[in-house]
């Protein structure tokens, strides 16, 4: 082989008046076979499916989204790329050269299910943040009491007898400390 | 004497990124301002050589139509 391959990355919006599984087809038609008739090796697929766009391309507000990595001499990319301007199912497409330092692909879905479980961790982490800081407060005493804690809170009970909101919390402390009894 | 000014880190050195993707929109708009331009290094603190390629990037990213170009508000919907 006398030609110098290069390594490509293409990613190709497909038009969305396709099914998805149509879209896949036409994926494999008008890129993967492409690439191969030209004599280039794809190494890489990954069908990321329908997307939203950010702005409206060609009257359109969605399509399905494919990326591919592949090998291919410069020479034969140019006659790829003018097959590809002419086809009707491609909104729109965009060629670059794959970068030394670029990591090894990943699929897109994978990507996407790790954002979602930090997505999960992140507000997880939010939710036991807030409310850790009321209970801290409120249950624990209630929760840690021994023989010996319970005694001193009993003394203190009897001298808050004065006012009526006070007389609700010794209450609900003589109402935890029956519990507690039992338990014990 | 008085105390030193502090030293700026780029946040992509401090998460240990070496190659920004432009495959990847959520990272790509932190970097995006309100109106949609690409954020300057003096409010990020991103090194020359990452805005460099953080600039490509979005660049590439908006020719597909994975980030905008512009601030685009919907009209009400009545």
């Amino acid at each position: 082989m006398s030609e110098q391959t290069t390594k490509y990355e293409i990613m190709a919006i497909i038009d969305n008046s396709l099914d998805e599984k149509a879209a896949e087809k036409q994926a494999q038609d008008s890129l993967v076979k492409r690439i191969k008739a030209l004599k280039g090796e794809v190494t890489f697929e990954d069908f990321w499916g329908a997307r939203g766009f950010a702005y409206i391309i060609k009257k359109q507000t969605w399509g399905y989204y494919v990326v591919l990595q592949f090998t291919l001499s410069p020479a034969a990319l140019q006659e790829l790329k003018k097959e590809l301007n002419i086809d009707k199912h491609i909104v729109r497409f965009l060629v670059t050269k794959v970068d030394k330092k670029a990591p090894v692909p990943r699929k897109y879905a994978d990507v996407k299910k790790e954002w979602e479980a930090l997505e999960k961790e992140r507000k997880i982490a939010e939710i036991d943040q807030k409310p850790k800081r009321k209970i801290s407060t409120a249950s624990k005493p209630s929760v840690e009491k021994n023989d010996e804690e319970v005694k001193s809170s009993e003394k203190k009970s009897t001298k808050k007898v004065a006012t009526p909101k006070k007389d609700d919390l010794d209450k609900k402390l003589d109402k935890i400390l029956e519990d507690s009894s039992i338990d014990l | 004497m008085p105390p030193r000014p502090k030293k700026y880190i780029c946040p992509f050195a401090r998460s240990g990124i070496t190659y920004i993707d432009y495959k990847d929109p959520k990272l790509l708009s932190q970097y995006i301002t309100y109106y949609r331009s690409i954020q300057s290094r003096f409010h990020t603190g991103v090194s020359l050589k990452m805005q460099k390629q953080l600039a490509s990037a979005i660049k590439k990213a908006r020719i597909m139509g994975l980030l905008p170009t512009v601030r685009y508000d919907k009209p009400d919907k009545a």
